[in-house]
């Protein structure tokens, strides 16, 4: 069965080697690729430096088109399943095993790291917080189903899955919406519980103005996605 | 309501404009399909120019007011529209530039693959942006 990780990275020179070699030591049976999405300071000669497997974006696509690029490869490849994992070194790949269990012993559409469930690790800040409650909360009004950590983007797919992926991905903030859609096509997600680590270096893009553009246009795409 | 001389200084403009706009999509500066609704309106306000007495009659049958009012909001309709095609066009080409950028990404990636069998030697890190870095 061949298993992709998916490392969208966009400026993470810091965290990146860290990255994969917590993926090479800690899953072993996962392949992966890191999809630079335009980094404006040096991630790319990194990855070509260490002689990592990475696709170059051209252009910036913003974190939904980079992840597709990643569901595009292993839709290409032949690969059964592919997993999202942050570059910034928030995600844990000694997880990933166990959500790939789920995912097979399950025959799950998606399996999705949740830290919300065991509330162990870092479990981000308060505000944060209420916002991904907030999401769960939006999701389990208009679906019925309780998925406690929207927002997470270790993410992990079956082969149906990543050909819907490949072939349709929100542009930016995708994981609530496209959970949402999951969970109208009436695919199985079942969540699994992770510990995550604080980000290892770069920024994020969250500012407040952003957050607020964040809360509207995902509230608006979950909504719109229930009514398709 | 509209003097003899403004007439025809209308008549001509928007002749000029026609050509202007049919010689772009002569030199493929514009596409057809955009440029469409251009002309449309264009030859419309042309018929209105030559007939200005319609207007009236238009304004009256829609039941309104007066024929400024109308040709405000009809502008104004107008303009929204077009605002709109193109918000749809640019979603689309969107869309589009995303897919080619994803597939020049793995393209790159197969053709990176057949080259780099050795020789050059890779670039250090930190070697190329040392400004940038930090």
């Amino acid at each position: 069965m061949k298993k992709l990780v998916i490392i969208p990275a966009y400026n993470e020179k810091q965290s990146i080697i860290f990255t994969v070699e917590d993926i090479k030591k800690n899953a072993p049976d996962f392949d992966y690729v890191i999809v630079n999405d335009c980094s404006t300071d040096n991630t790319m000669d990194i990855c070509r430096y260490n002689g990592y497997n990475v696709l170059n974006l051209p252009i910036n696509l913003g974190i939904g088109g980079a992840v597709q690029t990643g569901y595009l490869y292993a839709y290409n490849h032949g690969y059964d399943i592919a997993v999202q994992f942050d570059g910034d070194g928030q995600h844990k790949a000694e997880y990933l095993e166990t959500m790939a269990e789920c995912l097979v012993g399950k025959q799950l559409d998606m399996v999705i790291g949740s830290r919300f469930i065991a509330n162990k690790g870092f479990q981000s800040t308060w505000l944060r917080r209420i916002g991904i409650r907030y999401f769960t909360l939006l999701i389990k009004l208009l679906s019925g189903k309780t998925i406690t950590d929207p927002t997470s983007g270790m993410r992990m797919c079956n082969r149906k899955t990543i050909e819907m992926f490949a072939n349709e991905y929100p542009r930016d903030y995708p994981e609530p919406e496209s959970t949402m859609r999951l969970i109208r096509h009436k695919r199985k997600i079942e969540e699994v519980p992770v510990e995550m680590r604080e980000r290892q270096g770069g920024v994020s893009v969250m500012s407040p103005l952003r957050s607020i553009y964040y809360m509207v246009k995902v509230t608006l795409a979950i909504i719109i996605e229930r009514v398709r | 309501m509209l003097t003899t001389k403004f007439q025809i200084i209308l008549i001509v403009g928007i002749i000029l404009l026609l050509l202007f706009i049919l010689n772009m999509i002569r030199k493929r500066k514009l596409e057809l399909k955009y440029s469409l609704v251009w002309l449309i309106v264009l030859v419309f306000l042309l018929v209105i120019a030559c007939m200005p007495e319609k207007l009236q009659e238009i304004a009256t049958a829609l039941g309104i007011y007066s024929p400024v009012n109308m040709i405000f909001f009809l502008g104004f309709v107008f303009s929204l529209v077009i605002i709109f095609v193109l918000t749809v066009t640019v979603s689309r080409l969107s869309a589009r530039i995303r897919r080619l950028a994803q597939i020049v990404a793995m393209m790159n990636r197969y053709m990176g693959e057949e080259e780099s069998d050795g020789e050059s030697e890779p670039v250090k890190a930190d070697d190329r942006y040392n400004i940038e870095a930090d």
